[in-house]
C-alpha cells in the first residue's frame, strides 16, 4: 500500500483529484436545462393537465376598485410594512407585534445587506418571523418577503461614521438603492399602503397605522424622537431632521449648486435655515397637520399609488436632495403633497 | 532518572544474568513508516481540496448553491417549506447574464394596452414564436381606458396559449390588469402625435407603464421586456439576440414600412437618441414642467437617432451608446427597475415616459444601448393626413378609369361612325350599280336578250333580296351589294 503511493509522483496525485472533484461535481450540480429545449420538465406536466405543474391560470386585478381611504380597516386595506434591516433590536420586533392593525391586512417586507452584521440580523429576524408565522393562525401576517441584496452598503453602519458628512451621500444613495429594491419587488397588486418602518424605531403608539391613515394624505410622517436619561431623569429629544419645510436659503444654496451635490440638514458648515419638524413639536393636538417639502424615513406612511406612480427614494441628487427628501420632491412632482404630524412621536433606539 | 537503568523498556528485568536479549533496548523510528506516510497524503489531499474548492467557489457561482448547504452555511437563505408565508430571496442570484436562457432568467413581459383590439391576434402570433423557454416568460398587461373589447379579446387569447397542448407554449405567471386613468388626449393617430398632445399623454402612458411594472415585478426577475402590441414584424429570437449584448438597457432600431408612394419604409421611433449640446442648451431654456419631443418642427434637437443611422446590409451586433430610449421594444435588467430607475411621469431633465427613463437610467449610471442595424418593424397605419393623400389617389384613381372608359367608349364608337359611312358608301355603290345593271337590262331587253340566262335569275334574285332589306341589315346589303358587283 505504501509503496505505490510512494512512488506516484505529485502530478498524478493532483490529477487523480481534479478528476475526482470533477466527478462529484457533476453528481451535485443542479442539472440544468438543456438551453431552450426544456422538454423534460414541461412534458410531463403536459400528461397530468391537474398536477401542479400544470401552466399557471390567468390573473385578472381589478385596481380600478383598490381604495385608500380614512378608514383602512372598515375597507379591508391591505398594508405593507417595509423595513430596511442593518441590525435587528428585538424591541423593534416587540413594537411590531404590538401594532393592533389587523395581521391579516399586514405583510411585512426587509431587506438585509451582505455583510456580516447583516447575517447576525437575518438569523435573528428569521427566528423572530419563524416564531410568529407557526404560531396560532390568527397570530399570523399575511406574508413575509426577506430579500438579500444584492450591492454592498459602503460604509460600516456605526452612529458615529454613519453621519459623518463626505460618507452621507454615499450612504444615502444606496440606502435608497436598497429601499428601492424592496419596494419594487414586494409591492403588490393588492397593496392599498406601504409603512416605512425603519428597524431602529422601537416604540410607537400601537395604532400607529390607523392614526397615520386617518389623515388620508398620499405621504403622512409623524416626528421622530429619541429617548436618553440625563442625571437619572427620563428625557427626550428630537432624532430625525429630514423633515421639514424649505427655506429661501436652502433654495438659493441648490440654485448655487452642481447637479451632483447634495444639500444636507443638521451639519453646522451648511445652514440651511430651513424650519424642522422635529423643533415644531407642542404638547398640543397629536393630529396637527402641516404641509411639508422633506420627509424622513424613519416612520413614514405612503399610499401605494404615490410609489406606483414612480416616486422611489432617488439614489441619486435629485434637485440636491436624496433618499426620503428626494421622494418627498418627487411626489411633489408627481402632485402628491407630503403632511407631517409634528405631535405625534414615534421613538428612535438610543445607542 | 533514565527508566532503562533498572529495567527494559520491553519489559524484562534488568539483571545481571547473560541470557540472549534483543538490542538494541530503546525505541529506534524505521526510516519511513507507513503511517506517517499515509498521514502525510491525507493532509495533502485534504488541503488540494479545499484549494480546489476554493478556485471553485470563485469560478463558478453556481457552484456555490452546491457547497454552501452542505457545509450548513445557507440554512438561512433557504425557505421553510413548512412555512408558506415566509420567502427568502438573494438579490444576487437574479442579476441577469448574457445567456439567461440556460440558467432559467426569468423574464417579465410588460405590454400596456389601449384599444389595442385590432392588434391582439398579431401579437399573440409573436408571443407564440418567442424561442426563449415560454415557463420562464411571466406576462403581464395593463388594460386602460379602453372603449372596445381588448379585455375579454386578450383573455381569450391569454387563456387558449395557457391551454395549448403543446408543452413548450405556455407561459408562467399571466397577470392582466384593469386599471383606468381617465385619459384626456383621444388616442387616434392624428392627436397622438399632434405636438400639442404629446407632454400630456407621454405622462399619462408613463403613469400606465409604472402601475404595471411596479404590481408585477416580483424578487425572481432578472429580466423585464417591454412590448408594444402593435409590432408587425419582428425576429422570434428578439429576446436572445438583446440578451446576449449583457447591457442594462438595451432597445432595437424601430422601422415602418410604408406605402410605395410614400417611399416603401421609414424610422418609426425617433425617442432613442444619444444627447447633443443644442437639445441640452434648449433644455436649459425650457420651463420646469415642459417636456421635449422628437420629431417636431418645434424643438430642433440636432440630436443622433439610433433610427436614421440604420444601414440594411449592417452588422446587426453594432451598439451605439444612446441616453433617451423608445419604448417599442426595451429590454432591460430587472436590477434597473429595482434600484429605482422608471417612467416618469412628471418632466425629468426635461424628458418623460421612456426617454426620461433612459436618462434616469443614465443618470444611475447604467448601460443604455441601441442596435441601430437590428431592425424590428411597427405597423403602418395611415395618419389623417395620409388618409386624405389617400382619399386623392383614390379619387384620382377613379377618375382615370373613368376617363380611360370614356376614351375607349369614344374609339369604339368612332370606328362604328367609319363603318356607318362605309356601309352607305357601299350602298350608294351598290344602288348606283343596280340602277345601271336595271338600265342596262332594260336596254338588252328592248334589243331581245343574248343568252344571258343563268346570271340573270341570280342577279335579279339578289335585286330583290336587296330591295325587301332596304336600309336594315347592313351586313346583308354589303354582302349583296357585293354580289350584285362581282355579278357585273
Amino acid at each position: 500500500m505504501a509503496r505505490p503511493l510512494r512512488r506516484s509522483s505529485p502530478i498524478t496525485l493532483i490529477l487523480a483529484l481534479v478528476l475526482f472533484l470533477g466527478f462529484i461535481i457533476f453528481l451535485l450540480s443542479p442539472s440544468n436545462p438543456v438551453p431552450s429545449i426544456p422538454q423534460s420538465k414541461i412534458a410531463s406536466s403536459s400528461s397530468t393537465r391537474t398536477s401542479p405543474n400544470s401552466p399557471p391560470p390567468v390573473i385578472h386585478y381589478y385596481l380600478n376598485n383598490l381604495t385608500t381611504s380614512d378608514d383602512p380597516i372598515g375597507n379591508r386595506e391591505k398594508v405593507l410594512v417595509l423595513t430596511p434591516v442593518a441590525r435587528f433590536y428585538d424591541e423593534y420586533w416587540q413594537n411590531l407585534l404590538k401594532l393592533n392593525y389587523p395581521r391579516d391586512l399586514i405583510e411585512l417586507g426587509f431587506i438585509v445587506p451582505k455583510t456580516r452584521e447583516g447575517n447576525a440580523a437575518l438569523a435573528k429576524l428569521d427566528d423572530a418571523v419563524r416564531r410568529v408565522q407557526t404560531g396560532s393562525k390568527k397570530n399570523r401576517f399575511s406574508g413575509v418577503t426577506i430579500i438579500r441584496q444584492d450591492f454592498d452598503t459602503p460604509v460600516p453602519q456605526n452612529e458615529k461614521e454613519r453621519h459623518a458628512r463626505p460618507a452621507q451621500k454615499e450612504r444615502r444613495g444606496a440606502m435608497s438603492r436598497a429601499r428601492n429594491s424592496l419596494l419594487y419587488t414586494t409591492l403588490g397588486t393588492e397593496t392599498a399602503w406601504v409603512l416605512w418602518l425603519d428597524a431602529d424605531i422601537i416604540e410607537t403608539p400601537h395604532t400607529l397605522i390607523q392614526d397615520l391613515a386617518s389623515h388620508d394624505k398620499a405621504v403622512i410622517v409623524p416626528n421622530c424622537y429619541q429617548r436618553y436619561t440625563e442625571k437619572g431623569k427620563e428625557k427626550v429629544r428630537p432624532y430625525d431632521f429630514n423633515s421639514w419645510h424649505d427655506s429661501e436659503t436652502a433654495l438659493a444654496m441648490a440654485e448655487k449648486m452642481g447637479p451632483d451635490e447634495i444639500i444636507l440638514e443638521g451639519y453646522h458648515e451648511m445652514a440651511t435655515y430651513r424650519s424642522l419638524m422635529a423643533y415644531e413639536r407642542t404638547e398640543g393636538d397629536p393630529h396637527h397637520l402641516t404641509e411639508l417639502d422633506g420627509v424622513g424615513g424613519t416612520a413614514l406612511l405612503v399610499k401605494a399609488e404615490v410609489h406606483r406612480d414612480g416616486a422611489m427614494f432617488p439614489p441619486f441628487p435629485f434637485y440636491n436632495l436624496i433618499e426620503t427628501e428626494g421622494f418627498a420632491k418627487m411626489a411633489r412632482r408627481l402632485g402628491h403633497q407630503p403632511y407631517g404630524l409634528p405631535n405625534y412621536l414615534v421613538y428612535h433606539y438610543n445607542e | 532518572m533514565p527508566r532503562h537503568s533498572h529495567a527494559y523498556s520491553n519489559g524484562h528485568a534488568y539483571g545481571p544474568s547473560n541470557t540472549f536479549s534483543i538490542s538494541p533496548h530503546r525505541f529506534q523510528p524505521r526510516t519511513q513508516p507507513a503511517l506517517r506516510w499515509r498521514r502525510k497524503i491525507l493532509f495533502r489531499i485534504c488541503s488540494i481540496s479545499t484549494l480546489a474548492a476554493v478556485i471553485l467557489l470563485l469560478i463558478f457561482p453556481s457552484f456555490r448553491q452546491v457547497l454552501l448547504p452542505s457545509l450548513g452555511l445557507s440554512a438561512l437563505l433557504r425557505d421553510d417549506p413548512m412555512i408558506s408565508t415566509v420567502k427568502h430571496y438573494d438579490l444576487s442570484n437574479v442579476q441577469g447574464t448574457a445567456r439567461g436562457w440556460e440558467k432559467d432568467e426569468r423574464i417579465l413581459m410588460c405590454v400596456p394596452l389601449r384599444d389595442a383590439e385590432v392588434h391582439l391576434p398579431m401579437f399573440f402570433s409573436h408571443l407564440r414564436n418567442f424561442t426563449y423557454p415560454h415557463r420562464l416568460i411571466d406576462l403581464a398587461f395593463l388594460v386602460s381606458d379602453s372603449k372596445d373589447h381588448t379585455l375579454t379579446l386578450l383573455k381569450k387569447q391569454l387563456e387558449k396559449v395557457q391551454a395549448d397542448p403543446d408543452p413548450l407554449q405556455p407561459f408562467g405567471e399571466i397577470s392582466v390588469i384593469e386599471k383606468d386613468f381617465g385619459q384626456k388626449v383621444q388616442q387616434d393617430v392624428e392627436n397622438r402625435h399632434g405636438f400639442a398632445a404629446q407632454a400630456g399623454r407621454r405622462k399619462t402612458m408613463a403613469q400606465a407603464r409604472n402601475w404595471l411594472l411596479s404590481a408585477t415585478l416580483r424578487p425572481y426577475h432578472s429580466w423585464v421586456y417591454w412590448r408594444d402590441a402593435d409590432v408587425e414584424t419582428a425576429p422570434p429570437t428578439i429576446l436572445e439576440d438583446l440578451m446576449r449584448h449583457n447591457k442594462d438597457v438595451i432597445v432595437p432600431n424601430v422601422w415602418r414600412p410604408l406605402p410605395d408612394w410614400l417611399g416603401g419604409e421609414q424610422p418609426y421611433d425617433l425617442n432613442s437618441w444619444q444627447e447633443s449640446e443644442t437639445a441640452l442648451a434648449l433644455a436649459e431654456t425650457l420651463d420646469e414642467d415642459a417636456v421635449i419631443v422628437e420629431g417636431y418642427a418645434e424643438y430642433a434637437t440636432w440630436r443622433p437617432h439610433l433610427a436614421y443611422l440604420r444601414d440594411p446590409y449592417g452588422d446587426p451586433d453594432v451598439e451605439m451608446e444612446i441616453d433617451g430610449v423608445g419604448g417599442v421594444s426595451i429590454l432591460a435588467k430587472a436590477r434597473v427597475f429595482r434600484a429605482g430607475v422608471h417612467f416618469p411621469a412628471f418632466s425629468f431633465e426635461r424628458h418623460a415616459e421612456t426617454e426620461g427613463f433612459g436618462k434616469m437610467a443614465k443618470r444611475m449610471k447604467f448601460s443604455v444601448v441601441g442596435l441601430p442595424h437590428y431592425t424590428i418593424w411597427h405597423l403602418y397605419e395611415p395618419s389623417a393626413d395620409d388618409l386624405k393623400h389617400m382619399e386623392r389617389m383614390e379619387e384620382e384613381r377613379l377618375e382615370k378609369e373613368a376617363r380611360e372608359k370614356e376614351e375607349l367608349e369614344r374609339q369604339r364608337r368612332v370606328t362604328e361612325s367609319w363603318q356607318d359611312k362605309k356601309g352607305e358608301w357601299e350602298q350608294d355603290k351598290k344602288e348606283i350599280q343596280n340602277k345601271a345593271l336595271e338600265k342596262s337590262r332594260r336596254e338588252r331587253g328592248e334589243r331581245k336578250p343574248l343568252g344571258g340566262s343563268e346570271q340573270g335569275p341570280h342577279a335579279h334574285a339578289g335585286e330583290e333580296e336587296a330591295e325587301s332589306k332596304k336600309g336594315s341589315g347592313e351586313s346583308n346589303a354589303e354582302a349583296n351589294g357585293m354580289d350584285a358587283v362581282g355579278d357585273v
